[in-house]
């Protein structure tokens, strides 16, 4: 699909190897504004290193990406500010408190400190908690933390790497609910995940398997496409192939 | 009762994962391999050869000679005017200078040693002393005619080994604390994914280097004062030179270690990699720094590696603002090869910031 204004990133023939293993080959894909692409299929597929080399942490070994409009590696610092990314560790630091390390991300994006502290902090329910530090938190209330962090700045495109991994059901859907508001908002979203039943509300899903990567496209076409009811079946039947 | 079947499995699970951790196989058996053949080539205290300055009238000529070939002392076939070899040592020049007289009755000859650091001077003294009084006993039957050897010792009269090492010291607990801050505090932050965070914000390399280094090198310069003042009141260790120049080459010293200890951490994958780069790093250091052993006991190609490591520089820096008595621009002096390594420390360091990633 070509690029217009409203591409936010764009993949052509990406391809990346491990040593001899060849984790993407050939992948491409164009990311929009309010699009949700999540990122589905068994460990080890490469939904990680998707993430990465979009967020300029990773070099391709060959292909293309852009990032609005730019190589992720070499972008500009007001593009870089339009960037969230949340890796699987909670990536917050541990012995300062919950409104430390949100004002440490505030300054670094160079906007206001307490306007953004309390907005992140009131949306994702967590006021609270701002004195108290993240090593105190649990698992799921330092997941609401980090994922306030990656929301300081409002960056319009959002690399979410298994952000609901782990969590009560309860805090999974109340996740899941605020970044489909945030796309239906505008932003743009990457999310790799395992919650297939919540994927199916992404407007695009990419399907990772041994044998490459499918999509993107409809999960409900994706599902019809290899005769599966739902994304849910559909992964669970590739992964118990590959065990 | 122990469990002996529990710690047995214990044991047997810790050698497998040593086994299969690379870094554990190199820090085990690799780092000291390296080091033992580098040390083992390097430190020869046996060997410790101690250039002097010999200077008096041209009558002394025939005393000068004895002086040739003794062993541990290098002396060239220069005799230069009298007062020169003095001179020499206090310039810091040579360690060991020796005043021939004249040749008049009474007069004896003057030995002027530098015993900032006993280690490098003692040995050097005695086998002087005892080569002078071998060759006038060799060459004339009259022995106790020959001139007496006075020693003249300077900064450190009574040759105390602990105002010898002690100023080293100050510096080298800055160095291992440095370098530690500098690769654990990094290390840790790439385990806990905030490293990775950062490189994907919209900050300069720069700025997060320096935003990184400075508190600790406040922290390092304050760590060096306290140690200092604990040297000077507890031992006694006297600062005769210039104090303001040695705290303010402090910060410099700090923060070229903590960029070099910011550089090993970006290279390195984890806590224990980063750990095993900073004692590859800083073990070396105070072995070839003058610390440990005389620079005189190193061999040429050692001596000049020296030249490169900080710690060497802020050893003399530490000696003349302390024993030696030295200016503020003599100990300044010093800070140039810290300022050089310090700001290529900190390029090294911003660089692999970004090369970090993969």
């Amino acid at each position: 699909m070509p690029a217009d204004e409203t591409t936010v990133a764009q993949a052509v023939g990406l391809c990346k190897s491990f040593g001899p293993r060849h984790v993407l080959d050939r992948l491409s894909f164009t990311l929009r504004r309010g699009q949700m692409l999540g990122l589905v299929g068994a460990n080890g597929g490469g939904k990680t290193t998707t993430l990465r080399v979009l967020a300029g942490l990773a070099k391709p070994d060959d292909g293309t990406v852009r990032v609005f409009g730019r190589d992720p590696r070499r972008l500009t610092t007001a593009d870089r500010r339009r960037i969230g990314y949340m890796s699987q560790s909670h990536a917050l630091y541990p012995d300062l408190t919950l409104s430390e390390n949100l004002r440490f991300r505030a300054a670094l994006l160079d906007g206001p400190i307490e306007a953004a502290v309390s907005d992140v902090a009131r949306y994702c329910g967590i006021e609270h908690l701002l004195a108290e530090r993240i090593a105190h938190l649990s698992g799921g209330w330092a997941r609401r933390a980090q994922f306030a962090a990656l929301l300081v700045g409002r960056p319009a495109l959002l690399l979410l790497d298994e952000p609901t991994s782990g969590l009560d059901i309860l805090t999974r859907r109340t996740m899941w609910g605020w970044m489909r508001s945030l796309a239906d908002a505008g932003h743009a979203i990457v999310i790799s995940t395992h919650d297939l039943v919540d994927a199916e509300s992404c407007s695009d899903v990419m399907y990772y398997t041994a044998q490459g990567v499918t999509g993107p496209m409809k999960p409900s076409s994706l599902a019809a496409m290899h005769d599966a009811p739902d994304l849910e079946t559909l992964v669970a039947a590739s992964t118990v192939q590959r065990v | 009762m122990i469990g002996w079947r529990t710690c047995a499995a214990v044991a047997r699970v810790e050698i497998l994962r040593t086994m299969r951790s690379r870094i554990s196989f190199t820090l085990l058996f690799m780092v000291p391999a390296f080091q033992i053949v580098l040390f083992g080539t390097a430190i020869r205290p046996a060997d410790l050869k101690v250039a002097i300055v010999v200077a008096g009238p041209p009558s002394a000529a025939p005393l000068a000679q004895m002086l040739h070939d003794i062993d541990g002392i290098a002396a060239d076939d220069v005799l230069r005017a009298p007062g020169r070899a003095a001179a020499a040592v206090t310039d810091h020049r040579v360690k060991i200078g020796v005043e021939l007289p004249a040749g008049g009755a009474g007069d004896s000859i003057r030995v002027i040693v530098d015993a900032t650091d006993p280690a490098a001077t003692t040995l050097a003294e005695n086998r002087l002393r005892a080569a002078y009084w071998q060759k006038v006993a060799g060459a004339s039957p009259d022995a106790a005619s020959a001139p007496p050897l006075r020693v003249e010792r300077l900064y450190n009269p009574a040759a105390r080994a602990d105002w010898g090492f002690l100023p080293a010291l100050v510096g080298v607990i800055m160095m291992i604390s440095a370098i530690m801050f500098g690769t654990l505090g990094l290390a840790r932050e790439r385990e806990q994914g905030t490293w990775e965070t950062l490189l994907v914000l919209p900050v300069g390399r720069i700025a997060v280097t320096l935003g990184k280094i400075a508190p600790y090198t406040l922290l390092g310069t304050c760590q060096g004062l306290v140690t200092l003042a604990l040297a000077a009141g507890l031992f006694g260790l006297p600062v005769r030179g210039s104090l303001v120049a040695l705290v303010a080459l402090m910060p410099i010293f700090v923060a070229a270690h903590l960029a070099l200890g910011m550089a090993i951490a970006a290279r390195s994958q984890t806590q224990i990699a980063a750990l095993q780069g900073a004692i590859a790093f800083y073990l070396p250091c105070m072995l070839l720094s003058g610390f440990l052993f005389p620079l005189e006991a190193l061999p040429y190609w050692a001596q000049r590696v020296s030249e490169a490591l900080p710690l060497t520089h802020f050893i003399r820096a530490a000696r003349l603002a302390t024993l030696q008595g030295g200016d503020a621009a003599m100990v300044a002096s010093q800070a140039i090869p810290i300022a050089i390594v310090m700001v290529g420390a900190m390029l090294l360091a911003a660089v692999s910031y970004r090369d970090s990633r993969r």
